[in-house]
C-alpha cells in the first residue's frame, strides 16, 4: 500500500478530505477556511475539491458559527466548524456550555457536531494565541473533548469525531502542525474516542499527558533511560472526556509513581482532576506524592526567554521526574 | 391563542397556590404573534420559541398535555423532568427546545434552516425574542450571518416594552428596533402585535416572500408584556397605564370582535370553543399531576447519545 510522509497539520486535513468524501451531510466552515484554506492552511484546497456548499467561510462571529453549529447537527448535518484559535471561541462559550452540552440530556435529539480549535504555545503568540483551554471544555457535561499527539491519531480521531452523535471539542496543538510526521497510508482506520494508549512503556514511573507534551515527555523519559537507566512509561491520553479511566490506573498501577504534564494553567487544569482521580482511587498503590508539571498561572507571555520558562520543557520534566522516582 | 391562554391562567393560579415547582412565564398578552406566524408555516418550517411563545407550541400541535407535564417536572413529558417550564419544544414539528440565554438560539436557528434547505427542502425559520435579547451581541451575530449567508429566518421580534424590569427607554435609542434591519442589508417592518387579523395576513404575504427569496427579515411586533417577568415578580414597576392600555388591545378579544364582525364565528361560536378550551385544561392537569416524576436513578443516563444513534 502506498504510504506518504504527512504532517499533524496534513493528517488532519486528510481527516476532513476522507469525511467530506464518505459522506454529503459533512460540511466545514469557519473564518477563512474556503478559498484561503485557513489562518493555517489546514484546511487549503478542500473547497476547491468539495465546493462552496460543503466548504465556506462565515462572518467573524464565533457565536453564529458555533451556535450554528448546533442548529446544523439538530437539523441533519455534520458540521466541522474551525475556530480560528480556541482563544477566540470564548466569546462563544456558551453556546458550547448552555446549547451543545446540554440539548442531548434534555431533549434526546443529539447534536452530531465537531468544533476544530487550535491551541497551545511556543511559537511567540503571546496571551491570545497561545491558551490551552482543554479544562474548561472537560468541564462541560455533555461534550466529549480529544487532543491528539501525532499524525496518525489526528486523522483516525478527527474522522471519529465528525461521525460521533455528540458534541466534540477537538484540540489540534499548533506547535505540532509542522514538527511532527509520520508515514501515513492512504487508508486507516478510525481512531476509538475515549482510548488512551501507551507510548512508551516503562516501570520506575508513569508520565499522563497529552498534545504537544507527549513529545516532551517523550524526550525527557528517552534522556532519563539513556542517562540514568530509568524506564518511564508515557502514556497519551488522546481523549480528555470523556478519558480512559481504566488505562491511567493500569498506568500508576504498574509503575506506583504518577507525574501529569500539561502546557496549561495549573490551578483546576486538567491534571488535578488525574491526579484527584488516581489518589481516590489506588492511593494505596502510590511510592510517593502525585505530581504536576504544568504551566503557572500568569498569562502566557510573548518574549522568548519568558514563554520558555512559562512552558514546562524536556529539563523541567527530566528534573521532576528525578525527584519523583528518587523519592 | 384561547387554549393558551386558559394554559397560562391555570399556570399561573397553580403557582400562587404553589402547587408548581420552579417558576411561571406567561405571555399573557402576547399571543398574537406565536398563533399568526405558525398559522403561516409548512410542516418542513423550524421555531426558535421562547419565554412568551406557548402559542408557537400549540400551534405547532404541541399538547397541553405535554405542558403540564413540562411544568410538573414529570417522567413523562418533552423533557423528561430534565429541563422545567418554557424550556422545551419538539423536533419532529419543528421547534426547537431553548436555553435561557437570551438571544443564543438565534444563531441555533440559523444554522437549523441552512440544514433543512442543503438537505433539500424549502425550509423557513421564525425566531422569537424580546427588546431584551436584541441588546446582545447574539442578536447581532445571527441578523449577520443570516444575511450574509442568505438565510430564510424571520427573526420575529416580540416588542413588549420590559426586559424584567427595564424599560424599552434604558435598552435602545433608535427609534424603532425595526430600523436596525437596514444596517444587516435586511427588511424590516415594524407592525402591531396584538393584531392577530392583520398580523396574520402580514405574515402570509411575508414568509412566501422570503420563501422564494432565501432572504432573512427583521419584523418587530409591538406588544405588552401584561405580567411580570415571572409569577414571583409583581411588576409593580410597570405603570398601570400603560397595561390599560394595552388591556383595551388584548389580542384575543380583539380576533374575535374581527371574526364576529365578519361573519366568520359568532359570540355563540367563541363561547362553546372557550369551554373546550377550559375542559382540555382542566383534563390535562388532572392527567400530568397523576403521572410519575423521573426515577433519581437515571440521574446520570442520557448525558451522551450512544453510537450508532440516527444521525439522519
Amino acid at each position: 500500500m502506498r504510504r506518504e510522509e504527512m504532517t499533524y497539520l496534513e493528517a488532519i486535513r486528510d481527516g476532513l478530505r476522507h469525511a467530506l468524501r464518505d459522506d454529503p451531510r459533512v460540511v466545514v466552515f469557519g473564518e477563512d477556511v474556503g478559498r484561503f484554506g485557513g489562518a493555517f492552511k489546514l484546511t487549503a484546497g478542500l473547497q476547491e475539491e468539495f465546493g462552496e456548499e460543503r466548504v465556506f467561510d462565515t462572518p467573524v462571529s464565533e457565536s453564529a458559527i458555533l451556535g450554528g453549529a448546533v442548529g446544523m447537527g439538530l437539523c441533519g448535518l455534520l458540521p466541522v466548524a474551525e475556530l480560528q484559535f480556541v482563544d477566540f471561541g470564548m466569546t462563544a462559550f456558551h453556546q458550547i456550555l448552555a446549547n451543545a452540552g446540554t440539548t442531548y440530556y434534555r431533549t434526546a435529539n443529539p447534536v452530531p457536531i465537531t468544533v476544530r480549535a487550535p491551541c497551545g504555545g511556543g511559537f511567540g503568540g503571546g496571551p491570545f494565541h497561545s491558551e490551552d483551554l482543554e479544562a474548561l471544555f472537560s468541564h462541560v457535561p455533555g461534550v466529549k473533548v480529544v487532543y491528539p499527539a501525532f499524525p496518525s491519531d489526528a486523522r483516525g480521531l478527527i474522522y471519529s469525531a465528525i461521525f460521533d452523535p455528540n458534541p466534540v471539542i477537538f484540540l489540534e496543538n499548533k506547535y505540532l502542525y509542522r514538527r511532527v510526521k509520520q508515514l501515513l497510508s492512504e487508508q486507516f482506520e478510525p481512531e476509538d474516542l475515549g482510548a488512551a494508549r501507551v507510548c512508551r512503556d516503562g516501570d520506575d514511573a508513569v508520565v499522563i499527558t497529552y498534545g504537544a507534551m507527549v513529545h516532551e515527555a517523550l524526550q525527557a523519559a528517552d534522556e532519563l533511560t539513556a542517562e540514568q537507566g530509568y524506564d518511564v512509561m508515557v502514556l497519551d491520553l488522546r481523549t480528555l472526556k470523556p478519558y480512559d479511566r481504566d488505562a491511567v490506573l493500569a498506568a500508576a498501577a504498574a509503575t506506583n509513581r504518577v507525574m501529569v504534564v500539561h502546557e496549561a494553567w495549573r490551578t483546576c487544569g486538567y491534571g488535578a482532576e488525574i491526579v484527584a482521580f488516581v489518589a481516590e482511587q489506588v492511593f494505596h498503590l502510590l511510592d510517593a506524592p502525585p505530581v504536576r508539571v504544568t504551566a503557572p498561572d500568569v498569562p502566557i507571555p510573548f518574549a522568548p526567554s519568558l514563554e520558555a520558562a512559562y512552558r514546562p520543557s524536556v529539563g523541567k520534566i527530566k528534573r521532576e521526574l528525578l525527584n519523583l522516582i528518587e523519592y | 391563542m384561547l387554549l393558551a391562554r386558559r394554559t397560562e391562567e391555570r399556570l399561573i393560579r397553580l403557582y400562587h397556590q404553589g402547587r408548581i415547582f420552579g417558576g411561571v412565564y406567561a405571555g399573557i398578552g402576547q399571543e398574537a404573534i406565536g398563533a399568526a406566524t405558525t398559522l403561516n408555516s409548512r410542516p418542513e418550517d423550524l421555531f426558535s420559541p421562547l419565554i412568551r411563545d406557548m402559542t408557537v407550541h400549540i400551534g405547532r400541535g404541541e399538547t397541553v398535555l405535554n405542558i403540564f407535564r413540562q411544568y410538573l417536572g414529570r417522567a413523562t413529558g418533552p423533557t423528561g423532568g430534565r429541563d422545567g417550564n418554557v424550556h422545551y419544544g419538539n423536533l419532529s414539528l419543528g421547534v426547537l427546545t431553548m436555553v435561557s440565554h437570551l438571544g443564543a438560539m438565534l444563531p441555533v436557528i440559523v444554522g437549523a434552516v441552512i440544514a433543512r434547505r442543503r438537505r433539500g427542502s424549502e425550509s423557513i425559520g421564525f425566531a422569537y425574542f424580546g427588546d431584551g435579547a436584541s441588546s446582545t451581541g447574539d442578536f447581532h451575530e445571527a441578523l449577520n450571518f443570516a444575511s450574509v449567508m442568505d438565510v430564510p429566518v424571520v427573526f420575529v421580534l416580540e416588542n413588549n416594552q420590559y426586559a424584567y424590569s427595564t424599560p424599552v427607554s434604558r435598552q435602545y435609542r433608535c427609534r424603532n428596533l425595526a430600523d436596525r434591519a437596514v444596517g444587516y442589508g435586511m427588511e424590516g417592518y415594524r407592525v402591531d402585535g396584538n393584531d392577530a387579523v392583520g398580523l396574520y395576513l402580514f405574515v402570509q404575504r411575508l414568509s412566501r416572500k422570503i420563501r422564494h427569496e432565501a432572504r432573512p427579515v427583521l419584523l418587530e411586533c409591538e406588544t405588552m408584556r401584561m405580567r411580570g417577568h415571572g409569577e414571583h415578580d409583581d411588576f409593580s414597576y410597570v405603570p398601570k397605564s400603560l397595561l390599560r392600555k394595552f388591556s383595551r388591545r388584548d389580542p384575543i378579544v380583539r380576533a374575535v370582535k374581527t371574526l364576529v364582525e365578519a361573519g366568520v364565528i359568532s359570540e355563540e361560536d367563541f363561547s362553546a370553543l372557550d369551554g373546550e378550551c377550559r375542559q382540555e385544561v382542566d383534563r390535562a392537569y388532572r392527567r400530568a399531576l397523576a403521572e410519575p416524576e423521573p426515577d433519581p436513578a437515571t440521574l446520570e443516563e442520557g448525558v451522551y447519545a450512544p453510537r450508532g444513534n440516527d444521525l439522519s
